[in-house]
């Protein structure tokens, strides 16, 4: 049995996980609206996107709209998988050990 | 390791921040469509204010005009998200909606004033109905709709379409930015 992910089990990267796998493949979240959904600050966001960007499960794409810069982060297919299996084990977890 | 209990939390975690982007999404993409209808609304009763006797005619555009408008949104947000929000079952549910009302009206024999009300209600019920199941905001938008339609049936008088201008356009519109921020 594989143990569970690292990277995705901290509690803030766990929730950029599972916002991002909500949406349809190829389907990103703005950073503010990541920021809302998670209840995170601006600091300890960036930097747990940057944690999973550099694992390759999410890839952050910097854009202008109008004169306002726009950070869009999408949950790569390598960061899906991680998810899936992820998700998976927490599951296996349960099974085996059912809560009082 | 974790236990079980923390396992469940996370999983717990999972489905919250799940509902919450499904929601969000959901809200994105209605508000779009209510915004426009709002305005379409606004734009029927007071055209039908100015103009009474084509009140039938003007709300028959408008509706032409509103299906039209909802593909338009319906394929800009397709491109953009990959969701598509109005497609021909969605509109074969609108028609069999609007058969059952006009079915409604004919039958019982609403005046001018009647029918307004009704189907601003009869829109808002829809409204209410979806909102018990995909957000709060669709509920809180219908009810209050359909509350200040029926002070307006009461209290106001001759200026009737333009109080729904105001109320049912204006609070579609409003609405529609609320869930745009939410």
């Amino acid at each position: 049995m594989a143990g569970l992910d690292d990277i995705i089990h901290q509690p803030l990267r766990l929730r950029i996980m599972a916002a991002l796998n909500a949406l349809p493949p190829g389907t990103g979240l703005e950073f503010a609206r990541l920021k809302k959904l998670t209840g995170a600050t601006d600091g300890n966001l960036g930097a747990h996107i940057e944690t999973l960007s550099k694992a390759g499960y999410v890839a952050v794409d910097k854009a202008f709209v109008g004169k306002k810069p726009q950070t869009t982060v999408t949950a790569t297919a390598a960061g899906r998988g991680a998810f899936a299996r992820h998700v998976a084990m927490l599951q296996e977890i349960i099974a085996a050990q059912p809560p009082e | 390791m974790i236990d079980s209990r923390q396992a469940s939390e996370a999983l717990a975690d999972i489905r919250e921040i799940a509902h919450r982007v499904r929601q969000s999404r959901i809200y994105n993409l209605a508000s779009l469509l209510m915004i426009m209808w709002g305005a379409l609304v606004f734009i029927a009763n007071a055209a039908s204010f100015g103009w009474p006797r084509h009140a039938g005619y003007i709300w028959i555009a408008i509706n032409v005009v509103g299906l039209a408008g909802s593909f338009v949104v319906s394929a800009f947000t397709h491109s953009r998200t990959g969701v598509r929000t109005f497609d021909l079952r969605t509109l074969m549910a609108f028609l069999l909606f609007f058969a059952f009302g006009l079915a409604t009206c004919m039958l019982a024999h609403f005046g001018p004033r009647e029918l307004g009300v009704f189907w601003a209600i009869y829109f808002m019920l829809f409204y209410t109905i979806a909102g018990l199941w995909v957000g709060f905001a669709f509920v809180v938008i219908g009810v209050g709709i359909s509350a200040l339609t029926l002070i307006g049936y009461f209290l106001a008088g001759n200026w009737f379409e333009p109080w729904m201008a105001i109320v049912n356009g204006g609070g579609l519109v409003l609405g529609g930015l609320w869930m745009r921020r939410e």
